[in-house]
């Protein structure tokens, strides 16, 4: 775009600020926006947008080649090199671990982003939702003998339904109250329902198989992936719902929200059970990562990474959430899960329990004080180049950071 | 039956005692910074565990390790008010409360790398042995004087909040614009409110650590957590009522004794479920406190 072209978009949008806003003229640029953006005119159905539109910018054909390598790059490392196929790496046992528990915590990232982001509620017990999840796996494939595939769907159901207990019973109250409600029942699950061996097999912990033909650490991640696969599609369908719009609203403002028509309470547990149904699958991957899960792991500490991680990640940006996850996972966050314990450790030698919990809360700090956006905020750019548009370094910066405040 | 719920009355109170001054700082700090403090018992642990290097392994004499670790939970509060809560001051509750989640998850860590080659320590207790035994459990020295250390605390807090200083810091609290109007920096309020805060946690640290054996994030969720039970009281206490705070945490002290009633051998972490329960029950019946007269403005 040549300076000209660039003075004059200026001068347009100075144009669009200076006119008094009449009725007319909000209904006319939503329609040129609408019908920029190729969308259907119908101003009902789509929330305005705030984000400058694309324009006609179009890559040129080195632009297409340069974003059609990068992506097959990105599958490359994501598909291939963990397989060891077409790859010049040797992914060891302790990668392929990682890797997976990478996987699983970007779900949990993800089910947490739902409550968190989409809503501006708190969870700090999400450990008990995993560890739920976790144990109704394991019992439906080592006590009733059942497949791997009907437990999943189990654990799913049983994090649902636990979401919805707590959320009918707690969600009257909100906010800062809520996340202590969570707390305690975090606390209450690790203390009193984690110690019934029956169910959970006591400190030496309950066997879970793997489903037969991914016994293969390799083919386990794959099947890893796919499941996040799945419940990235499933929150990116639910944000583009309704429900999902009616969600963004409650965060927003719920009194105004309410006003509109929005069920804020019924969202809200929507949202909620939602949250533990992807807790409940990320709870049975771990279980059958691990093959034994014991109780232990599922510590209030846990709780705090998986909020800490989210956080960081960037609230509402599920590529920053699954970047942020898979990082803290790596860290040796996996649960007890890598062999070798984290990148760190094997590289400038930092133990790994401790390069997790001490490097974690601070670059949560630097992320809430300097970035409010997270990772999610600072891969904006690449992402949207990505997708096609132009590489704009001041993409995704947010104006305002969060989530449901009683300032309203 | 009955010498159980005079043993768990006993025990209740005594522990509650340490709740007490956990769920004051939260208090206190609600009305300065309205957050809820999730790094309150950490400046405990952390003074405790400053304690405890300067007594067992710099030798120091056990009073100046007192003071040591208060001085080290005292700063670790103005830190975090300034590095934290003051650049955040205009970010929502949830952002601040993951800030403070934050500040204690880093000294976790801290104290678990720094405390790698012996994870379990024991502190030394100020006075040894057992002063009596009401309804047959035998009570510390230690968990008499933590009962008194609280009321003193207390007492001091009244004449405090009496004094020119104390008014100021209610004033500021209440409305800082004014306050700033009338010539009060909130700024140095704040500071000062934090402070209080750590000095509190620093007690509640280095009083309730010698009764136990202690490790990395002891009154978080360690032997002795105290996180959610002095929030629990705070809510009792409508997140504003001082008074409330300690009657708060003495009741949930009591509460959590009554797991360990002999009706409750059979349930496994009885005490976390009475908690929750009582929890649950308090929040959906009276969510403005129980302790306090008006309605609480959250």
């Amino acid at each position: 775009m040549t300076i000209l072209q660039r003075k004059s978009r200026k001068r347009a949008r100075h144009a669009k600020a200076d006119e008094p806003v009449t009725e007319t003229s909000v209904l006319s640029t939503e329609d040129t926006e609408s019908r920029e953006s190729g969308t259907a005119p119908d101003a009902t159905k789509e929330l305005p947008r705030v984000t400058e539109s694309n324009g006609e910018f179009r890559p040129s054909a080195g632009g297409w080649i340069a974003r059609l390598l990068t992506w097959a790059v990105l599958l490359w490392l994501l598909l291939a090199v963990p397989g060891n196929v077409l790859s010049p790496f040797d992914f060891g046992v302790s990668d392929i671990n990682l890797a997976i528990a990478a996987t699983i915590f970007a779900i949990i990232g993800l089910s947490l982003n739902v409550l968190i982001g989409y809503t501006g509620q708190l969870s700090l017990g999400h450990q008990a939702f995993v560890g739920i999840g976790a144990f109704a796996s394991a019992y439906v494939v080592t006590d009733l003998g059942l497949s791997f595939w009907i437990a999943v769907p189990v654990a799913a159901g049983i994090g649902a339904l636990q979401a919805a207990l707590l959320g009918a019973v707690s969600l009257r109250v909100t906010g800062l109250y809520f996340a202590l409600v969570t707390l305690a029942y975090g606390l209450f699950a690790e203390q009193s329902l984690f110690s019934f061996a029956e169910i959970t097999g006591g400190d030496g912990g309950k066997p879970a198989e793997r489903p037969a033909g991914f016994a293969d650490d390799h083919l386990f991640y794959y099947l890893c992936f796919g499941f996040l696969v799945l419940v990235l599609w499933l929150d990116w369908r639910l944000t583009r719902s309704k429900a999902g719009r009616a969600l963004q609203a409650l965060r927003e403002n719920p009194k105004v929200a309410a006003s509109y028509g929005v069920d804020v309470k019924r969202y809200t547990l929507l949202a909620f059970v939602v949250s533990g149904t992807f807790a409940g699958i990320a709870g049975s991957l771990m279980a059958h990562h691990q093959q034994i899960i014991v109780p232990g792991i599922f510590s209030f500490q846990l709780a705090l990474v998986f909020v800490v991680m989210t956080v960081v990640g960037g609230l509402r940006n599920r590529i920053g959430v699954v970047i942020g996850s898979a990082f803290f996972a790596s860290l040796g966050e996996g649960g007890g899960a890598g062999d070798g314990g984290g990148f760190l450790e094997r590289t400038i030698g930092l133990p790994a329990e401790f390069t997790g919990i001490v490097i974690g809360p601070i670059l949560l700090l630097v992320v809430i004080t300097l970035l409010p956006g997270g990772i999610g905020q600072l891969i904006a750019p690449v992402k949207n180049w990505m997708l096609g548009k132009r590489f704009d370094r001041h993409a995704g910066k947010l104006k305002e950071v969060e989530v449901s405040d009683v300032r309203a | 039956m009955l010498d159980e719920i005079g043993a768990a009355l006993v025990v209740g109170v005594l522990t509650g005692s340490v709740y007490s001054m956990v769920a004051l700082a939260i208090v206190l700090i609600y009305r300065a910074s309205r957050v809820f403090n999730f790094a309150q018992t950490e400046f405990g642990t952390t003074g405790l565990f400053a304690a405890f290097v300067a007594v067992e392994l710099w030798g120091w004499n056990y009073g100046l390790g007192i003071l040591f670790g208060l001085a080290v939970g005292i700063c670790m509060a103005l830190a975090t008010e300034r590095l934290i809560i003051h650049p955040l001051r205009d970010s929502s509750r949830v952002t601040l409360l993951v800030g403070t989640a934050g500040v204690a998850l880093a000294a976790i860590g801290i104290q678990f790398w720094l405390n790698n080659e012996q994870p379990i320590r024991q502190m030394p207790r100020l006075v040894e042995g057992t002063a009596a035994a009401p309804f047959g459990t035998p009570v510390t020295y230690q968990q008499v004087i933590t009962f008194l250390v609280l009321i003193a605390v207390a007492v001091g807090l009244v004449f405090f909040f009496r004094s020119p200083t104390g008014l100021a810091v209610q004033a500021a609290q209440q409305e800082s614009t004014a306050s700033e109007l009338v010539g009060i920096s909130v700024r140095r309020v704040s500071m000062l409110t934090w402070g209080i805060a750590g000095l509190l946690g620093g007690l509640a640290g280095v009083l309730a650590g010698p009764n136990l054996t202690f490790s990395a994030g002891f009154l978080t969720f360690g032997a002795g957590a105290a996180l959610l039970p002095g929030f629990m009281a705070a809510v009792l206490a409508g997140m504003r009522s001082m008074p409330g705070a300690v009657a708060g945490g003495l009741l949930v002290g009591f509460v959590e004794q009554l797991g360990a009633l002999s009706i409750f051998d059979e349930v496994q972490g009885s005490r976390a479920l009475l908690l929750f329960l009582f929890l649950l029950g308090v929040l959906l019946l009276r969510p403005q406190g129980v302790f306090v007269r008006e309605k609480a403005a959250v």
